[in-house]
């Protein structure tokens, strides 16, 4: 009957887990004990049976089903979270995401930088897209069709909140300002999804009333702006610039 | 780039919304972990069933994975305990069938190869779930004992234990059925 010692240094050395030190006691150990030879090679042949097991395949459509189901909206190229933008308390945010918001798989990013006006700290994770909530009203859209740079940019219009949707796709990094406190709006905050599979790049910052989105690739993205103040320029005009490589490629405004 | 690395800038654009980080994740791991669970189940569909739960966990989840600690070994603990929950339920509800896993070959049968793997598929699923899951992880899904220790938050030395103990089970089992 072969110790446990033993045992442990055989079973150590089928997995390729033994150190020099041992590997050398177990090879002392192997020469003078014929049971413990007879051991390592049935443990041996053991190992190697189910090493050798072929590996199953997955049927043929699983990673579809779990995209499938992982990307719910998959099909979708546009989102929006206004209608849950509409109901935001950053005082029961917590509570909201708690509740489900975050219980289905997201792919949405909600985030702010710090130097917002707008305290946010509930909005931070990552929640679902909300297409059906939609409560606001499109008030107006521009499109942009330049060598390069493609895509619109709408208004949604809300009772308290105003939100901005991008939709662009551009072949080297643009920059978007969006100038907003004139309009008497303050920033809520940005979610973004990225379309299709290609590469996209977008970075942003929030500074002296306007934001400004470093933007690559094809990506849509929802800019949140809040009502601060009673009254903000004619028509709440919100300016949009988008320009490539320091040189505005296109200029507009859009009225909520 | 190795392969935690790749993983690790994956789930950093899958956090960002990166449809395609997400497609390579699930490429990269929807076979092991089929394979891990259905050697823990023993049935095609059960396996493909735990495979799409576990990635939409580990995702729904994505917020708390520690990038201290390797993707694999996260997903992976999360594919073992999802398998293992359900083969408990199963089991509950349905005895499993020595005939359906194993066939009733006697000691002195010889083993045709096309059964071979039923009759090693049969022995896994003879084993305890404790002792199934390690010799899954080692044989079937190439972890070190400190993989394994990883995954299934025991300490190594329990790896090993279990480990030996469940081999010395299935060598006899095996034996005693004329498999080898």
């Amino acid at each position: 009957m072969l110790d446990e010692h033993t045992l442990d240094l055989i079973n150590a050395d089928i997995d390729g887990e033994l150190t020099p030190e041992e590997s050398q006691e177990l090879d002392a150990t192997l020469e003078v004990s014929e049971e413990a030879r007879a051991m390592r090679s049935e443990l041996l042949r053991l190992s190697n049976l189910l090493d050798n097991q072929p590996a199953m395949q997955p049927p043929s459509d699983l990673s579809t089903k779990i995209m499938q189901q992982l990307l719910p909206q998959a099909s979708k190229t546009r989102f929006s979270l206004a209608g849950w933008f509409s109901s935001f308390q950053p005082a029961t945010a917590g509570v909201a995401f708690a509740a489900g918001l975050l219980a289905t798989i997201s792919f949405y990013e909600l985030s702010q930088p710090g130097n917002t006006g707008l305290d946010t700290a509930g909005m931070v994770g990552t929640m679902v897209a909300n297409p059906e909530g939609l409560s606001g009203e499109q008030t107006d859209i521009f499109s942009i069709a330049e060598k390069g740079v493609t895509g619109t940019v709408s208004l949604q219009t809300g009772n308290d909140y105003f939100t901005l949707e991008f939709d662009l796709d551009s072949d080297d990094p643009i920059e978007i300002e969006v100038d907003f406190a004139e309009a008497g709006l303050g920033f809520g905050g940005i979610a973004h999804a990225v379309i299709g599979t290609e590469e996209t790049d977008q970075s942003y910052e929030v500074a002296g009333g306007a934001l400004r989105v470093v933007n690559q690739g094809r990506q849509a993205f929802t800019v949140f702006l809040r009502r601060v103040a009673e009254n903000g320029n004619a028509g709440r005009e919100i300016n949009v610039v988008v320009s490539s490589g320091g040189a505005p490629v296109v200029t507009g405004a859009l009225r909520g | 780039m190795n392969s935690n690395d790749r993983d690790q800038a994956l789930i950093k654009r899958c956090k960002q919304g990166d449809r395609e980080a997400l497609e390579k994740l699930v490429g990269l791991y929807q076979k092991p972990v089929y394979n891990a669970a259905y050697r823990i189940l023993g049935n095609p569909d059960d396996a493909a069933d735990t495979t799409q739960v576990v990635f939409m966990k580990a995702f729904e989840h994505l917020d708390k994975y520690d990038p201290r600690y390797r993707f694999f070994s996260w997903i992976y603990r999360i594919a073992i305990n999802e398998a293992i929950n359900l083969f408990k339920r199963g089991k509950n509800q349905q005895p499993l069938d020595d005939s359906e896993v194993a066939g009733t070959r006697g000691p002195d049968a010889s083993v045709e190869a096309g059964d071979l793997s039923r009759e090693i598929q049969g022995g896994l699923m003879k084993l305890t779930e404790d002792y199934r899951t390690v010799v899954v992880l080692r044989h079937f899904s190439e972890c070190s004992y400190r993989q394994i220790s990883e995954i299934l938050e025991i300490p190594e030395k329990t790896v090993k234990s279990r480990l030996y103990s469940a081999r010395q089970i299935m060598k006899e089992m095996l034996q005693s059925r004329g498999v080898y």
